[in-house]
């Protein structure tokens, strides 16, 4: 692993962002346990968002638990203190209490890795963090990971946290990719509305990908889809005539890049784009995420989309 | 610029390396997976992408890393010519001295120097000029001075090497003629040549024009050969004249050699083979017993089996008899048979040449005894009755040789007055040294042709010799020793075309102890020879001598007379040539190894005298002078004082190299060149692997 300049250091020097402290997913990479790492990103998030009017938690009270260094000193119980000289946290009920279910694309594209980190290890410290994000937040969480077809289910439970992040950890990227046939399952057993997040590197057409959410979106659930890719995936930064071979398929191409690389980000990037637009189109979210990109930010932007989820509805 | 060591500069040919690895080493092997290759279509390789050289900073870094430094172990010298400089870049006078002789013919040494002439020619511009010399023991140019480089090459394809010695003199003083009235700028002289140590007869007032460049191109190399270098014939011991021993001495160049033939050929006839083993850098000799000689003199070879030097693996001779001189010894009647002893066994003694001895008493001498003899030795016996004095005297007169022992029997009865002119002057009655303990020789002549064999130091003390008694001779004229009384011991007079030697004591160890001295021997032999007129015949002579066609009639038939002066020359490659009279040449100079026919001109059909002729032996030794050493005697003194910036001329390309240091230098820039290089390498390493 290494700490040499990447080539995109994409919008992470953000200074519009309060707080957000642009953890580098390579650095993340090191710990492994997925756990600590959800919780690192998202506790350290969650303080540093303290004076965000963006705060979404709710003002029932449900318990107190004792006073950790970094909480906010806002939510320390006075009267407690006063009684027992102790510092104890007053937590509220969350308001949203749906089901959040994470579907995770493990086909063997989502194995690819320029550098160290894998896109299916990005995804998976991402869906981590979401998980324990929303499970802060009561949400029940689930997991789904797939390729062509279902591999590996835990349903949504507001206890299954455990679970879920055991179910990543054991994720390993093979097979070949296709949404419809897992999507279509999944919709069929969903009985309570809730949110799906899908991290997938989204190769195929826009109108299939659109075809294999829309059971998800007709069934009144609110999807979110985060469009992973590699930075040299995005700015295809090869120089030697080379065989090239497609890590799903196994078959192999012969290229010249300096002649093709102009062809190829344009095809990158259109395909993007139609991505975005059709996916818009259809009130599904799109984010772009490159995985040299620190994880708060996209923290942030999640729950940038929540709130107007939360809005809209 | 000179290299000092040049082989070093192969070394330059490592570039390929670098060249190779930024060719070859710039495509991926495996092949690099992808996620999807939906946005990627097939692009086959283009062959010049493949060849296409990556890294041109590096490659020509890390070319020229190893280009500096096969430079630098090579010692590069740069020659600054001192004329070039004062002339800028004006033509040149270009001598070129090829070496034809004998040993350029061993391996490829011909075609190597014939190569370096023809690169010499190449490089001659128009406004220069050249001339091709070639030189063996002469040297003539082939070619007025030009720039045509076609008739340069042509002069060069015309030449081959010959069979004659080498000498440096002459092609360097026609060099230096050429060169000296030369109004080009610049002059170079360059000779091609293995520098045979026994080439080398330079002077050191041998001077080139000043600023003159000189080359030396030498294509010796090691050496494996062996070589016929002598024969000598002797008289088969207790045989007749007609059988002799005919040895050769083989020696050898190289390692030793084992099981080599060696053939004795007489005429075109194979006489007898053997086998011979010769030593690592030694000789052996070899011996053919009982060879069969015929009357007349004729044509034999020594072939052994051939190696790289064909040339000198056949020596040609004469089959000759053993020489023999006929001599008639007379004594007196009445002399004891034990007193001429010593002249007899004195006389049986040799065969270099052999004396065929015919002793008589004086009174039964009889005129049919002279006879086909060279010499009458009369030992105290006066004038023969039976031939008598006028015989003798016509018998001198012709050529024939005589040698008179005074002693006791000596008188004016047995030296008649019709005699006189075979005495060099009055005989007076004998002198008596008994009291003194004897004379001795007081003055011997020893650079009369007679007694030079005692000329050198321990070669025959004849001072050794006490004399009781001899005869005094009244002569002031051709003596040639006396006694320590001033008195004449031994005369000479000539008479006609023959010798007269008298003696003024005995031979019979009664009137002195000479004949009891190890002197004796070689002194009575000396004195029979130089009064017989004895000349040893070659049977071999070496490439490069001269031969008087005259003398060979006088060996053949001695005392002949109506020699020819006007011989026509048949060589052995069948070339005719003049000798003598007008329009030849004085004498026979040998200039082909083989055997040459020489007949009277105008007698086509004469029967021919025969000389045979080897490669001169200085050619066979292959030792080499060091080659600064022709540098050194050549580079002209005034260009010592040269400015600084011109080169030395004097140095040597070792001196000047060292002087110059340029590989340091070089070294220097290759070392700078290897620190850049690594630094630029480190780096684009580092962006490579940053890419993949």
């Amino acid at each position: 692993m290494t700490s040499a300049p990447r080539p995109s250091q994409p919008q992470a020097a953000d200074p519009g962002m309060p707080g957000a402290r642009f953890i580098d997913p390579a650095a993340l990479a090191r710990i492994g346990d997925l756990e600590l790492i959800a919780r690192w990103v998202v506790e350290g998030f969650i303080s540093g968002l303290h004076r965000s009017p963006h705060l979404g938690f709710s003002t029932d009270f449900a318990e107190h638990r004792q006073y950790m260094p970094g909480d906010d000193i806002r939510h320390i119980d006075w009267r407690v203190y006063a009684r027992t000289e102790r510092y104890y946290l007053k937590e509220f009920e969350a308001d949203t209490n749906t089901n959040f279910t994470v579907l995770l694309d493990v086909s063997a594209s989502m194995g690819y890795a320029h550098q160290s980190l894998t896109k299916l290890d990005y995804a998976k410290y991402l869906a981590a963090c979401l998980t324990y994000f929303s499970h802060r937040q009561r949400d029940r969480v689930g997991l789904v990971t797939f390729n062509d077809d279902v591999v590996d289910i835990v349903p949504p439970s507001a206890k299954h946290l455990p679970h879920v992040l055991h179910g990543l950890d054991r994720a390993r990227a093979g097979g070949k990719g296709s949404l419809a046939m897992p999507l279509a399952k999944i919709a069929e057993n969903q009985r309570r509305r809730g949110i799906f997040l899908l991290l997938s590197d989204l190769y195929e057409e826009p109108a299939s990908v659109i075809t294999a959410l829309g059971a998800l979106r007709d069934g009144g659930h609110d999807v979110m889809v985060m469009h992973i890719l590699d930075s040299a995936e995005r700015t295809f930064p090869f120089d030697d005539a080379s065989t090239f071979r497609d890590l799903e398929t196994g078959v192999q191409l012969p290229v010249v890049p300096s002649k093709l690389k102009k062809e190829y980000l344009a095809g990158i990037d259109e395909h993007v784009r139609a991505m975005g637009k059709r996916l818009g189109e259809n009130r599904i979210d799109h984010t772009l995420v490159d995985t040299s990109q620190p994880l708060d930010r996209l923290l942030f932007d999640y729950l940038v989309r929540r709130e107007r989820l939360r809005t809209v509805r | 610029m000179s290299l000092l060591a040049p082989l070093f500069a192969l070394g330059a040919l490592a570039v390929v390396i670098p060249l190779l690895v930024h060719l070859v080493h710039r495509e991926r092997k495996d092949a690099l997976a992808f996620p999807s290759l939906m946005f990627l279509r097939r692009t086959p390789y283009p062959f010049s992408a493949r060849q296409r050289i990556r890294d041109w900073l590096l490659f020509l870094l890390r070319s020229a890393l190893i280009v500096l430094a096969a430079l630098a172990f090579a010692r590069p010298v740069v020659a600054r010519r001192q004329a070039a400089l004062a002339a800028g870049t004006g033509g040149q006078e270009i001598v070129v001295l090829l070496d034809r002789s004998f040993s350029m013919r061993y391996s490829d040494r011909w075609q190597r120097a014939r190569s370096e002439v023809q690169r010499v020619v190449d490089g001659v511009g128009n406004s220069d000029r050249a001339t091709l010399i070639p030189f063996d023991r002469r040297a003539s140019a082939v070619n007025e001075a030009t720039n045509d480089r076609a008739m340069l090459r042509a002069a060069l394809d015309s030449l081959k090497p010959s069979d004659e010695g080498t000498r440096l003199a002459p092609p360097v003083a026609l060099a230096q003629r050429i060169l000296s009235s030369s109004d080009l700028p610049r002059r170079t002289l360059v000779v091609v040549s293995d520098f045979q140590r026994t080439s080398w007869d330079l002077t050191d007032d041998v001077q080139l024009p000043p600023g003159t460049e000189i080359r030396t191109i030498d294509v010796s190399g090691e050496v494996r050969d062996r070589a016929v270098r002598s024969v000598e014939i002797r008289r088969t011991p207790g045989g007749d004249a007609s059988r002799v021993l005919v040895s050769a001495r083989i020696v050898n160049v190289g390692r030793a050699q084992r099981g080599i033939g060696v053939r004795l050929e007489v005429g075109d006839r194979e006489v007898e083979r053997k086998s011979l083993d010769l030593p690592e850098d030694g000789g052996a000799t070899v011996t053919f017993a009982n060879v069969a000689v015929p009357n007349r003199a004729v044509a034999a070879r020594i072939v052994i089996d051939g190696d790289e030097l064909a040339g000198d693996d056949i020596f040609h001779f004469l089959l000759t008899r053993a020489p023999t001189i006929p001599v008639l010894l007379v004594e007196h009647r009445d002399a004891l048979p034990e007193r001429g002893v010593f002249v007899s066994r004195a006389l049986e003694i040799g065969d270099q040449p052999a004396f065929d001895v015919l002793a008589r008493r004086s009174d039964r001498v009889a005129p049919a005894d002279l006879a086909g003899r060279r010499l009458v030795i009369l030992a105290d016996a006066g004038i023969p009755m039976g031939v008598g004095a006028q015989r003798l005297e016509r018998f001198v007169r012709e050529g024939g040789g005589m040698i008179n022992v005074l002693g006791e029997r000596t008188s004016a009865r047995t030296w008649p007055a019709t005699a006189k002119a075979l005495i060099p002057g009055a005989i007076s009655e004998p002198a008596d040294r008994l009291g003194e303990r004897g004379a001795v020789l007081g003055f011997v002549d020893r650079r009369h042709q007679a007694l030079a064999l005692f000329s050198g130091t321990r070669s025959g003390d004849l001072s050794a010799a006490r004399f009781f008694r001899y005869r005094p001779i009244d002569t002031t004229d051709g003596v040639l020793a006396r006694f320590d009384d001033g008195t004449a011991a031994l005369t000479e007079h000539r008479l006609g075309e023959g010798r007269i030697l008298t003696w003024a004591s005995t031979f019979d160890g009664y009137w002195n102890d000479l004949p009891r001295q190890a002197v004796f021997l070689p002194f009575l032999h000396q004195l029979s020879r130089y009064a017989a007129s004895y000349r040893e015949q070659k049977r071999a002579y070496a490439v490069g001598e001269a031969v008087q066609p005259g003398d060979l009639v006088l060996f053949d038939r001695p005392g002949a007379a109506n020699v020819p002066t006007r011989w026509t020359v048949l060589s052995p490659s069948g070339k005719r040539i003049a000798v003598g009279g007008e329009d030849g040449a004085p004498s026979l100079e040998l200039r082909e190894a083989g055997v040459h026919e020489v007949r009277p001109s105008g007698m086509p059909n004469a029967e021919p005298l025969l000389v045979a002729a080897n490669v001169d032996p200085a050619e066979l030794d292959f030792a080499t002078f060091d080659v600064s050493r022709l540098t050194n005697v050549l580079q002209p003194p005034g260009s010592v004082a040269a400015p600084a910036a011109a080169a030395d001329p004097q140095a040597t390309l070792a001196e000047r190299e060292q002087k110059q240091s340029m590989w340091w230098y070089v070294l220097a820039a290759a070392a700078i060149i290897l620190f850049t290089e690594g630094l630029l390498a480190r780096r684009t390493s580092a962006q490579r692997l940053l890419t993949q």
